[in-house]
């Protein structure tokens, strides 16, 4: 596989502060790599870093090989940006906007043409070329967002947060699209703070806390980091104490907590774990609703890392 | 020559606004210059009088009569009320009455209280009647004195009142020369105010748009040349404004009915100049990306401030020396003090008015170190950083 990205050792300071403290990244061609962490743990920091639109004090970064620069023209040719707000003319069509910013990296002009009709098919605005923004409505401005910002048929994607403020449904054809993309060559970087996107379409992902890498891997080996592999969820009217104590004491049982009505168990490792709980509760004769399992969560790795939920930090 | 290119089509959603102010303008020279030819023309004109003839004699009618000549006499009922109402109504200029022993009195040489009169108010028409009669009465009585009969004496003096005088309007201008007369130099002086007008509302908003954050952000991401992408933006604002000032500089020559020659190419040059300003101006004031009513409120303060402060609405000559001298300070005061030279209002030095043109140019240095410095500050890594530091600082 080849390095399409790399960061080494990158340092970012704001006076006393440290946005991003000794940073490394490696990132492969053909990945979705998700980049996970709250609001101001350093994901935008790190692609301005990327993009060079932002200096930084120590470190390097290298794309495609070569030393990034603001003036990399060679390497910016081939990356496409898509961000969180939608940058778009509002006095421009559809068609105009996609062709201006595909413009901005191809100048001949049938290969343009081409590539923004390409870009109108891929994210489905055929019947919408010539309206401007202003008419659109916001998923399908989202979609013309994306459309400008892959049009030009980049190598490496970065989308930052691009699914703040969509609405379920474009979301999903968001998510579809950019897998779309990879499948099509691209390797994408992924910044946001919603965990289930992240596991949903990324293949590797980096938790970053205070400007620091906290975990990296795909998204099974950062389960694998914690110890909860199961939390068994069953809703029960009323458990004795001899019977939540034998269930505590299962093999794989870690923790376990009985409130408002519902048992939740939470395994590590092993298999079975839920029909021994059954049994356990059958044994002592105990009516139970409704019973289910969760796998974990990122937000379960990030907790236990962290020692603060993802959700929490937003806040 | 995208960037160029999306420039042109953004523009052409601002020109109907900037065609409105250059269609007035254009309008208001039109009406202007109109008004001004009527000036030098000179034209008898005749008042509506009623006389009421209370003596009734050959002399009284006579007069009626000689009055009748030059004027146009109305009848109108011999009644108060019915006067006054002619006279409101301005139907009849002026009344008057012949009164009862005029041809006797005028006889014996008494010229007093030969008239009465209604009239509504002391204007020039009352006047011009007053000294009529009066010019009458005391040449009837000079040739009397002089021993003619009373019809001798009239006749002589309707004779020599008969006299006409040819009148020729001479205008008594303030200035102007054979090539750049008062009245072109009016149009001159009134093209700041449009430049700024039309310029601001259109450069300004397309810069503005074109250097909104995160459409920027996107084109920093690029593999656009960012000096490919400023050179882009300085041809389009600069063809925009050229156009303008072209277009301004063809229709003065159009409403002139002459080509610009001699001391007039100067004012095309300090026009040009002080395009320039107005561009510099525009960009400086787009570097701070205002909102869309912001930048009216700053374009409407800019070209009506500068306009009354430096002359451009209000001639220099009446404006105080306080307000001279705090309008030195704006580039149009130079603009319109070197169009006041150029048109002779003020004494015409080639020296002071390349000095004008010379302190115009350094108005555009300014506002360029200015505005560069305005764009370091706010899309170099600072302002990015700014950003990114809020977010890990919040965090």
């Amino acid at each position: 596989m080849n390095t399409v990205v790399k960061i080494k050792d990158l340092v970012k300071r704001y006076g006393d502060l440290i946005a991003l403290d000794h940073l490394n990244l490696e990132i492969e061609q053909g990945e979705i790599f998700g980049l996970l962490g709250p609001n101001g743990s350093g994901k935008t920091t790190t692609i301005n870093c990327l993009l060079s639109l932002l200096s930084f004090d120590k470190g390097d970064i290298e794309i495609f090989g070569k030393e990034m620069t603001p003036v990399s023209y060679d390497i910016k040719k081939d990356i496409g940006v898509i961000m969180q707000n939608v940058a778009v003319f509002d006095e421009l069509t559809v068609y105009e906007n996609i062709d201006y910013f595909c413009g901005l990296y191809i100048n001949d002009k049938e290969k343009r043409k081409q590539c923004v009709d390409d870009a109108i098919k891929f994210v489905g605005l055929e019947d919408f070329r010539k309206f401007y923004p202003k008419k659109l409505s916001g998923g399908l401005l989202r979609r013309l967002n994306i459309a400008c910002g892959i049009a030009h048929k980049p190598k490496l994607i970065i989308l930052d947060e691009p699914t703040v403020a969509v609405d379920p449904q474009s979301r999903n054809r968001i998510l579809e699209g950019i897998q779309e993309l990879n499948k099509n060559g691209a390797t994408v970087i992924y910044t946001s703070h919603y965990m289930e996107e992240v596991e949903q379409i990324c293949t590797r992902i980096s938790i970053m806390d205070k400007g620091k890498k906290v975990a990296e891997g795909t998204k099974d080996e950062l389960k694998r980091m914690i110890k909860n592999t199961e939390t068994i969820i069953i809703e029960i009217l009323e458990l004795p104490d001899k019977a939540y104590s034998e269930i505590a004491s299962l093999p794989h049982v870690y923790d376990s907590r009985f409130e408002n009505g519902k048992l939740s168990v939470y395994c590590s490792g092993g298999k079975h774990n839920l029909t021994r709980v059954l049994d356990v509760l059958q044994k002592n004769e105990l009516g139970f609703g409704r019973v289910y399992t969760e796998l974990p969560t990122l937000n379960d790795v990030f907790l236990e890392i962290t020692g603060t939920a993802l959700r929490d930090k937003e806040d | 020559m995208q960037v160029f290119k999306a420039m042109m089509k953004i523009m052409r959603k601002r020109l109907p606004s900037a065609m409105i102010y250059i269609i007035v303008f254009v309008v208001i020279s039109i009406l202007v210059t109109n008004a001004s030819t009527k000036d030098n023309k000179f034209e008898v004109t005749k008042l509506n009088i009623c006389v009421f003839d209370e003596d009734d004699t050959p002399e009284s009618r006579a007069l009626t009569e000689f009055i009748g000549k030059t004027n146009d006499i109305d009848e109108i009922e011999n009644d108060r009320d019915a006067i006054i109402d002619a006279l409101y109504y301005k139907r009849v200029n002026y009344a008057l009455i012949i009164n009862k022993g005029y041809a006797e009195k005028l006889a014996a040489g008494d010229t007093a209280d030969l008239f009465g009169s209604y009239h509504i108010d002391e204007n020039y028409s009352v006047v011009y009647i007053g000294q009529f009669l009066d010019e009458y009465t005391t040449s009837v009585k000079a040739y009397l004195a002089m021993g003619k009969t009373v019809d001798e004496a009239i006749s002589c003096t309707e004779k020599a009142l008969s006299q006409h005088t040819d009148v020729d309007m001479l205008r008594v201008d303030k200035g102007g020369n054979s090539h750049y007369s008062v009245d072109f130099a009016g149009y001159f002086q009134y093209m700041p105010y449009i430049l700024i007008a039309a310029v601001f509302i259109v450069i300004c908003q397309v810069l503005v748009t074109m250097n909104k954050k995160d459409i920027r952000y996107r084109t920093n991401c690029s593999c656009m040349n960012s000096s490919k992408y400023t050179t882009q933006l300085i041809l389009g604002s600069g063809l925009f404004v050229v156009s303008v000032w072209l277009l301004l500089i063809i229709i003065g020559a159009v409403l002139n009915k002459e080509m610009y020659a001699g001391r007039a190419w100067y004012a095309v040059l300090n026009s040009f100049i002080f395009s320039l300003v107005v561009t510099a101006m525009a960009v400086f004031v787009a570097s701070f990306e205002p909102k869309e009513n912001v930048l009216n409120i700053i374009t409407q303060v800019l070209s009506i401030g500068m306009s009354f402060l430096c002359g451009i609405f209000i001639p220099m000559e009446v404006l105080s020396d306080k307000v001279l001298s705090v309008a030195r300070f704006l580039p149009a005061y130079w603009y319109v003090k070197a169009n006041n030279m150029i048109a002779d209002i003020e004494p015409f030095s080639r020296g002071d008015v390349l000095l004008c043109f010379i302190v115009e140019a350094g108005f555009v240095l300014m506002l360029i170190m200015l505005t560069l410095l305005v764009r370091k500050v706010k899309y170099s890594g600072a302002a990015i950083a700014n950003t990114a530091k809020k977010a890990a600082v919040s965090h």
